[in-house]
């Protein structure tokens, strides 16, 4: 089970505690969309590579 | 098989919404859950509560973090902890709209 | 070959990031559907929303949010829309159902 977590702005302490719970023991990987430019054609990539994406608030 | 949707609701003015959203994936033969965080909501229509009614018959769920909403509503109490581990069974995981709740 | 993906707006504030999804998902050749729901609506009259319905194969939004919204759904359908694509909470199931990949923003 590979897991996109994507976050459109930075993370609560109730999201972080979600995504560590939801990314427990599966190969998780982040995305920061909260940024002046965000690499979307590597953010494509990345969600079309995984099982499924999260995008957090 | 039919998939498994949860919807995160942490914002009061999306969360009527969100549910209803919720409703709308339920009566498309899907199993949806509605997670009510850091938000009590008042003054709740009957219009909103038969969608909460709805998505029960439906085999879903509306749950809440906050006792009002146990006690108005009837949704069902969960801890954070207990939702990100529901999460982790489900297929769509659906943040929804914007990051504002009462406590923050 | 790239997958399908299904965008499901929920946010008022993330039409940059539709855009660029959108295009980037497009440019390397991947089928692109994207639904607007609650108060995402209001991204309808950006400036840059005919031309995502140009981009996307697939744009509708939640007709009823619309209205709830403020908006008229019959005489101020968004530019770039046709009346068939004011639709209803099924256009998200079948983002669920028949596409790939998901994104919520």
């Amino acid at each position: 089970m590979k897991l996109l977590n994507v976050y459109r702005s930075e993370p609560s302490d109730d999201t972080k505690k979600l995504v560590e719970i939801v990314s427990e023991g599966r190969e998780a990987e982040a995305f920061n969309l909260n940024v002046e430019s965000p690499d979307y054609s590597a953010l494509v990539d990345k969600v079309f590579s995984v099982d499924q994406t999260i995008c957090w608030w | 098989m039919s998939k498994k949707v949860g919807f995160l609701l942490v914002n009061k003015e999306y969360t009527l919404d969100g549910i209803r959203s919720a409703l709308g994936l339920a009566v498309e033969n899907m199993y949806a859950y509605a997670y009510v965080m850091n938000n009590e909501l008042a003054d709740v229509s009957d219009y909103h509560k038969e969608n909460i009614d709805w998505i029960r018959d439906m085999e879903g769920e509306v749950y809440t973090t906050e006792d009002a909403n146990v006690e108005n509503i009837g949704m069902v109490k969960i801890s954070i902890e207990e939702i990100g581990k529901q999460l982790r069974d489900l297929d769509f995981v659906i943040p929804y709209g914007i990051m504002r709740s009462d406590k923050s | 070959m790239a997958k399908s993906l299904g965008i499901f707006v929920t946010s008022p504030q993330n039409m940059r990031h539709v855009m660029g999804i959108t295009q980037a998902a497009k440019a390397k050749g991947s089928k692109v559907k994207v639904f607007f729901t609650w108060n995402g609506v209001h991204l309808t009259k950006c400036k840059e929303f005919p031309s995502l319905c140009e981009l996307a194969d697939e744009v509708s939004i939640c007709a009823d949010s619309y209205k709830k919204c403020g908006y008229d759904p019959i005489g101020d359908v968004p530019k770039g829309l046709e009346a068939k694509d004011m639709a209803t909470q099924g256009q998200h199931g079948a983002i669920i159902e028949d596409y790939e990949c998901y994104l919520t923003l």
